[in-house]
């Protein structure tokens, strides 16, 4: 489903992906662990096209995503879903018309009641409820604004769901019910998702596949038991800072 | 930054059109802009008539404060000073508004949910800016010319009928057309600069705050050069 092959990309001096290979199947949790300033943001926003690649190539259903440019690109976008580390919800609009946001630039003759029913089913899916419709972000906590990112991010029913740090400063019941949306997603929703994090619990436990970035590497790839068990010495210090504390 | 501008020049030929983006735009640059603009304008037309009256009376020739003030208005003070008014007011806030999305990632978010960031953001302020500069441009002449009108009546005393006769003799709609090409010109080089520094803000809150003062600065020395080719393109030396 996506296939990211011998992917480089420097800011300036700065080598920030130095020939990442990887691939996705469809349907499946990816998540790609690593930390601060490791590249994995960068990584995620190559899948989506939001930067171009020095070399390499990221394929999504076969669409090669980073040679498209305009129009084509904001088409080939439609099959995604991106949940920010912020949130990223847009502060001058309703929690409403955020979520909306989405259905109404892709089918701009949809009916209002049609509109309303998507919106609140997704909104039900993240555990929320029609009390939030009218609130603008500001007046929403951290958690909250996370769950409605996610359900604007799944409202135009996207293939491919990608998650940015989804976890990072949530306390720990709302980090459980991120993971538990995350899997919810996939399971009811049979969506394929990136997970990008370097919260190494969260991570092990939404994963169907983990991969490790390092100094622009992946130190380690493959299911979360062939990550746990890698030789690489990065790998397994970054590990030991959580299952030495289990 | 000719690059952005091409750019939302070929997306406002594309649909999606968004006419209710344009709309709210208007208000936020025209209406909102309207009492600024209008109260700029009765001033400066009040100060000139008075300015006016004291020089021209040295030679006799009050009658000439309602012309000279027309004519100064509908070439220069009126689209410049609208112009700057506009840029101080709408225009921060146009790069203030973008670069707090960029730098919170709202315009990547719009990337992702296939939405071009500059057709729905760039373009209707570009669209609406050309078309409420001259408007404005517009408001300002005319209450210019009532603060100019009351103050040589009703503070200087000059009579009305040579007041308005040479006022009449003076303005020719040419002269209202240079003033209205040069907002619009105005409006296209302010709503540029401010989306763009906008737009490719970083950094933060320090980064935006940088990009708002540089867009400004940037928009008024552009109004002024605009300003200036125009003028000597449209007079000569």
């Amino acid at each position: 489903m996506i296939e990211v092959n011998d992917l480089w990309k420097s800011f300036g001096p700065n080598d920030v992906l130095k020939g990442i290979t990887l691939s996705v199947p469809k349907g499946q949790t990816y998540v790609v662990l690593g930390g601060s300033g490791s590249g994995k943001t960068v990584l995620m926003k190559h899948v989506i096209g939001l930067f171009k690649p020095d070399r390499g190539s990221v394929k999504v259903n076969g669409v090669e995503i980073s040679s498209l440019s305009g129009k084509a690109l904001t088409e080939a976008r439609h099959v995604f879903g991106m949940v920010f580390q912020g949130a990223a919800l847009f502060d001058s609009m309703t929690v409403f018309e955020n979520v909306a946001f989405p259905v109404r630039e892709k089918q701009r003759s949809v009916k209002a009641a049609e509109l309303r029913r998507k919106v609140i089913e997704k909104l039900k899916v993240v555990d929320l409820g029609e009390e939030v419709l009218e609130r603008f972000p500001s007046e929403l906590s951290g958690g909250m604004r996370k769950r409605v990112g996610l359900a604007r991010a799944l409202v135009s029913d996207p293939e491919v769901v990608l998650y940015d740090e989804p976890t990072t400063g949530l306390d720990p019941i709302t980090t459980d019910y991120v993971d538990s949306m995350i899997l919810a997603a996939k399971n009811k929703l049979g969506v394929t998702s990136i997970v990008i994090s370097h919260d190494i619990a969260s991570a092990f436990r939404v994963a169907d596949r983990l991969a490790v970035l390092y100094d622009g590497h992946l130190a380690a790839e493959g299911t979360p038991e062939e990550v746990r068990a890698s030789p690489d010495p990065y790998v397994q210090h970054f590990l030991s800072m959580w299952f030495a504390k289990q | 930054m000719i690059f952005f501008a091409l750019e939302a020049l070929a997306w406002a030929f594309r649909p999606p059109f968004r006419p209710e983006l344009v709309l709210a735009q208007m208000a936020f640059i025209g209406v909102g802009s309207a009492f600024i603009v209008g109260v700029t304008g009765t001033f400066t037309g009040m100060v000139l008539a008075l300015q006016m009256n004291y020089a021209l009376k040295q030679f006799a020739a009050e009658g000439y404060v309602g012309g000279s003030v027309v004519f100064s208005l509908a070439r220069e003070l009126a689209p410049v000073m609208t112009g700057l008014m506009i840029t101080g007011r709408a225009g921060s806030a146009i790069a203030t508004e973008l670069g707090t999305m960029r730098v919170t990632e709202q315009i990547d978010a719009m990337d992702t949910m296939a939405v071009n960031p500059i057709q729905y953001l760039v373009v209707p302020r570009v669209i609406a800016s050309l078309l409420m500069f001259p408007a404005l441009t517009m408001l300002f002449n005319a209450l210019g010319y009532v603060g100019a009108y009351v103050m040589g009546i009703y503070v200087a005393g000059i009579p009305e009928g040579p007041f308005i006769e040479h006022t009449r003799g003076f303005l020719v709609p040419d002269d209202i057309l240079h003033g209205l090409s040069k907002a619009v010109l105005f409006g296209l080089v302010v709503s540029i600069i401010t989306t763009w520094r906008g737009y490719a803000a970083t950094g933060g809150a320090r980064g935006v705050g940088e990009g708002t003062t540089r867009a400004v600065v940037a928009s008024s020395i552009g109004i002024l050069i605009v300003d200036y080719g125009i003028t000597l393109f449209a007079v000569g030396t």
